[in-house]
């Protein structure tokens, strides 16, 4: 099913756009739509645009227009030791998660695309299973299995994390998997490569973007969790979405402006790097 | 397109089940048995003392389904869910149909864009919403220089700043699916529809609007039930005084400590969710034949 929809969307791209081809798109049509696009953008980007600009704020409210133009809310984030310590705990975790998200789905996305008889269909919804359940559930429920299986809280913070990855991570590396010939793997077969090897000398290079991407992307949704680590966090072991949600509690300082601008620019940053390599459509897809 | 298939399948060779042995384990272990533990739950008893008592009871239910308060819960969380199912797909589908046929240079840009907030999580996205709809926040200052109001309008803590924020945070969910469904379809069909006389808003009916239903029920399901569980989203923009069926199970096992009544909140809410699901396969089936 996945194959027709990208030989589909190709076929769209090539022919001329369907926008300037389909008799009767009027021009009015044409304005209205491009009017709802654009208030449509402006609603999903604002409360972004309005926390960066706030950040730079230097009143104690979240006033607007801002007053003036100042770093203090930097320096304060970057003095409060809890909020840098939850930062860098933030990322290890999204680190840990990210390399063991992608390993495994790795290891599905080849199992799904090239060795499952059917196509990957029913059983790639299944694999997709953690975006189905709310995340609330599966942290709640992995709290409950610490109660009765002795394990370390932080190995159910780390699984939880995982489990939330890894439907993005096969998303993407599917996508990579499906772009590349199998008549390749072929070749190396027939000319006497182990199975082992041209895994790792032919399928592995070829999708090392899909790779990339998916590290990048599970990087990301680990960073911005607050279901799992709500439940699962504990002292020492905070993550920053957590540590602003209970600041946020009481109150309500430009200092959380500063702290997310730092993390939407590095988010940015990561997402340009995904486009550039496999281009988010392909994401989209799944 | 069928051999093409068997020689993909022969050069992966016929370890399929074994490749996905790890995912299959660490579901099982870490997703399915947990889940239905506590799920369980939801018919023990309730002991202060052991936390639960394994003895099957019917009183979390009774206890949910007979007292006003919860029962308002339910209504509110399905009431809001349904509302930002429907705020989703009346923003995400003209996003989507535009995404889907345009052919402008930017294209890449835009679905970046769409998907950019998502990955800031929803603390981001959340406080932004706070700074714009508090009392204090720019759209009260900006009625307020433009003299449309005198005193700020109370927008924070209400049922409609939850919905705006769901609404925002839940949108690239729909977007995905509905893209997916609407850029898979042949170009030719709305040409061909043209062709025979149909006009655009019938096209549209008739032709578009019937093939991307897939991606409808794909996206609404996906939304329901991601409002269904919110936690942080109620409480950070509804306060006190909007309370959901995630807040309640967040409040039972943290505070309360109350696990089996807990587990009879989630139980409600998976219910909620597989009626969904099943009205998403059965219409999928009768497509298909």
């Amino acid at each position: 099913m996945p194959r027709d929809v990208r030989v589909a969307t190709t076929a769209v791209e090539r022919r001329a756009p369907v926008v300037a081809a389909v008799p009767g798109t009027g021009r009015t049509g044409r304005l209205a739509l491009g009017a709802a696009v654009t208030a449509i953008y402006v609603f999903l980007l604002a409360p972004v645009a309005i926390i960066v600009f706030s950040s730079f704020n230097p009143t104690e409210a979240n006033t607007f227009p801002p007053t003036g133009l100042s770093l203090r809310w930097y320096a304060k984030f970057f003095e409060s030791a809890g909020f840098v310590a939850a930062f860098r705990f933030s990322l290890w975790l999204a680190l840990v998660a990210a390399v063991a998200a992608t390993a495994i789905g790795f290891l599905t996305a080849y199992g799904l695309v090239r060795c499952w008889r059917r196509g990957p269909g029913v059983v790639q919804s299944l694999a997709m299973l953690p975006m189905m359940v709310p995340h609330l559930l599966i942290s709640i429920s992995l709290l409950l299995a610490l109660m009765v299986v002795p394990v370390p809280e932080l190995a159910a913070l780390i699984v939880g994390h995982v489990l939330i990855c890894l439907p993005f991570a096969i998303a993407c590396i599917v996508a990579s998997l499906e772009g590349i010939d199998a008549q390749l793997e072929l070749a190396a077969l027939t000319l006497g490569a182990s199975r082992l090897r041209a895994l790792w000398e032919v399928v592995i290079p070829l999708v090392a973007p899909g790779f990339l991407s998916a590290l990048l992307f599970t990087f990301m949704v680990s960073f911005g969790d607050v279901y799992i680590a709500l439940f699962l966090s504990g002292p020492g072991r905070t993550t920053l979405p957590i540590e602003i949600f209970a600041y946020m509690q009481w109150e309500s300082t430009p200092v959380v402006a500063a702290i997310t601008t730092v993390q939407i620019l590095l988010i940015i940053g990561l997402g340009l790097v995904i486009e550039r390599l496999v281009g988010l459509r392909n994401i989209m897809r799944v | 397109m069928a051999t093409e298939r068997r020689e993909v399948v022969e050069a992966g060779g016929r370890s399929g089940r074994l490749w996905l042995a790890p995912i299959a384990l660490l579901y099982l272990i870490a997703l399915i048995a947990p889940i239905s533990f506590f799920l369980v739950m939801s018919v023990f008893r309730y002991s202060a003392l052991e936390l639960w008592v394994p003895t099957v009871t019917g009183e979390n239910f009774a206890r949910l389904l007979g007292d006003a308060y919860h029962r308002a819960i339910i209504v509110r969380t399905l009431k809001i869910a349904l509302l930002t199912t429907i705020g989703c797909l009346a923003l995400g589908y003209p996003l989507a149909w535009y995404l889907a046929r345009t052919a402008s240079a930017w294209r890449g840009l835009l679905m970046f864009l769409v998907i950019a907030p998502l990955m800031t999580g929803v603390i981001v996205r959340t406080y932004g919403w706070i700074v714009l709809l508090g009392s204090e926040g720019t759209i009260n200052t900006i009625l307020r220089g433009l003299g449309l109001v005198d005193r700020p309008l109370k927008i924070l803590h209400t049922e409609l700043a939850v919905l705006i924020a769901l609404v925002h945070i839940l949108l690239p969910y729909m977007v995905f699916p509905l893209f997916a469904a609407l850029a898979g379809q042949d170009p030719d069909l709305e040409r061909a529809a043209h062709t025979l006389g149909a006009g655009r808003a019938r096209t549209f009916l008739e032709v578009t609007l019937p093939l991307s239903r897939p991606g409808i029920l794909m996206g609404s399901a996906l939304v329901f039930t991601l409002t269904a569980g919110a936690v942080v989203t109620p409480a950070l923009m509804g306060g006190k005084d909007v309370r959901m069926l995630g807040q309640t199970i967040y409040e039972l096992t943290m505070s309360t400590l109350n696990w089996p009544l807990a587990s009879a909140v989630a139980f409600v809410l998976v219910l909620c969710q597989f009626a969904i699901l099943l009205v998403y396969f059965r219409s999928g089936r009768r497509r298909a034949a």
